[in-house]
């Protein structure tokens, strides 16, 4: 017994402190899981962002641009944030400004709920699964110190039996309840920069596409007054 | 544009992200481990704690009488030993004198006898036969002398395979006792601690007071006497010891132990009462 590692004594433990270690466990994978699909998900948003952005102010036609978008759906491609806003408007704008019975006020109201209604969706695209890591974040901490107040708990009872108390008694069951709050620790701090980073990010996103949306309405506004 | 990976990531970006996460934790896991065993843990190698020394201290007379009385019943048996060599060696020589006294004083009569008799050749054939008779004489005594050496060589063993027992003896009680110590030690520690805490001095205690209890129990930890076997000089102080046993009766931890270690040790247990943290 004058070898501790941390692997035995996690096989040691009392079954409450595993229990909670294993919880432990799961959480930071699945918060492991969700931070790594977040951030594929978030990094593609953003260049998505970037090229269409870069692609909508290249004075390109916007029934053009409309019918690309509709080439690469076709050939089974993800449309992605920015993109389907500007569609879901055009389209709505399009098929509102082909009725002779439509007033102009009505097919801008028309296309911008539309764009609303796109904006909502791709918004809680990005924010999906951003409250799971919060979580993660702020309990896990007290799940680890749950299991370190029952493994100390258990060791504590352990001492009480014993008539005389000596430090290698109490040490294993102190050292393993530890190991309960640095895994709680271990889940937690990832999770919480995770959220904070992340959430900025969302922001920003959600951002560009209010302002492109405003813009665009501005367009399609010049466009029915135009005529 | 888009490109293949940006469509693959946004349809399936839960299985990298699960091989990752999982892999991420493996790759942790096995890092702990490895460090782990490539650290000497010198810094957690715990001490053995010193054992407490116990405020009362543990004169128990049994004990020290039995080891009093094997020590003087070894002295009285070497004292035996020499003494009845000397003996031995006295009564030998003594013997062997009064021998040789006997044949020369036979000798000068029979010479004497002869020389009224006989003449100067019966005379020569007289001491001649003297001569080997004492020859013969000192050869048995050279014998019997080297018997004795022989004799003496063979107790020396003897008593150095004895004693070397005894040793070894000593040495296995001593282990025994290393595992009897840990019981009697925590059951020691268990009756000062109980005596103290029911021990309360009275005003005329001074320090450098002593007073010496002896109690004597019963297996089930019930106190039989008490009584004062040294006085510390100050009636209250010694009332206050009593007392403080007393209060503190029955110790049934006692019934735990083996009976043999009990009766060893605590059936009659002397407590030495001495206030050591007092300032004057």
């Amino acid at each position: 017994m004058n070898e501790l590692s941390p692997l035995q004594l996690i096989l040691n433990a009392s079954a409450a402190v595993q229990f909670v270690m294993l919880t432990l466990l799961l959480l930071s994978v699945v918060s492991w899981v969700m931070i790594a699909q977040r951030w594929l998900v978030l990094s593609a948003a953003k260049k998505g962002v970037k090229n269409f952005e870069h692609r909508f102010w290249s004075g390109m036609d916007l029934t053009q641009l409309y019918k690309e978008g509709t080439e690469m759906q076709r050939e089974n491609m993800q449309i992605v944030g920015m993109e389907n806003i500007f569609r879901a408007g055009f389209k709505e704008f399009m098929r509102l400004r082909r009725q002779e019975s439509v007033h102009r006020d009505a097919v801008m109201e028309g296309a911008q709920r539309a764009m609303r209604v796109a904006y909502s969706r791709e918004e809680e695209k990005l924010e999906k699964h951003l409250p799971f890591l919060a979580t993660v974040g702020s309990v896990s901490p007290y799940i680890g110190l749950f299991g370190t107040v029952i493994g100390i708990m258990n060791s504590f009872i352990g001492l009480a039996n014993q008539a005389q108390a000596t430090l290698q008694v109490v040490a294993p069951g102190i050292a393993e309840a530890l190991i309960a709050t640095a895994m709680g620790l271990f889940a937690a701090i990832p999770a919480v920069v995770a959220y904070n980073k992340y959430s900025a990010n969302v922001d920003n996103i959600t951002g560009s596409y209010i302002t492109f949306s405003d813009e665009f309405s501005s367009i399609l506004h010049r466009q029915i007054h135009s005529d | 544009m888009y490109n293949n990976l940006d469509n693959l990531v946004i349809y399936n970006g839960y299985p990298v992200s699960i091989i990752a996460a999982v892999s991420f934790h493996c790759l942790v896991l096995a890092a702990l481990i490895y460090f782990q065993a490539n650290s000497r843990m010198d810094t957690l190698n715990l001490v053995q704690p010193t054992v407490v020394k116990a405020l009362l201290i543990d004169v128990n007379p049994q004990v020290r009488n039995q080891q009093n009385l094997e020590r003087q019943r070894l002295e009285r048996l070497q004292q035996q030993r020499l003494a009845r060599e000397q003996e031995l060696r006295r009564q030998t020589e003594a013997e062997l004198e009064t021998a040789q006294a006997a044949a020369e004083e036979r000798a000068r009569q029979q010479a004497q006898e002869r020389q009224r008799q006989l003449d100067a050749d019966a005379l020569r054939r007289q001491q001649q036969a003297e001569n080997e008779r004492q020859a013969r004489l000192e050869a048995e005594r050279a014998r019997q002398e080297e018997e004795r050496a022989q004799d003496e060589q063979t107790r020396l063993r003897q008593i150095n395979q004895a004693r070397e027992q005894e040793r070894q003896r000593q040495q296995a009680a001593q282990e025994l006792a290393s595992t009897e110590f840990e019981l009697v030690q925590s059951a020691t520690a268990l009756i000062q601690q109980l005596v103290q805490e029911n021990w309360s001095r009275p005003p005329s205690a001074r320090n450098g007071m002593r007073a010496i209890l002896q109690i004597r129990m019963l297996p089930t930890g019930e106190l039989v006497t008490a009584s004062i076997t040294e006085s510390s000089g100050d009636v209250a102080f010694d009332r206050s010891a009593e007392n403080a046993v007393y209060r503190a009766a029955p110790f049934r931890e006692l019934q735990t132990l083996p009976i043999n270690l009990f009766n060893r040790n605590f059936r009659i247990l002397s407590l030495i009462f001495q206030p050591e943290d007092l300032l004057f």
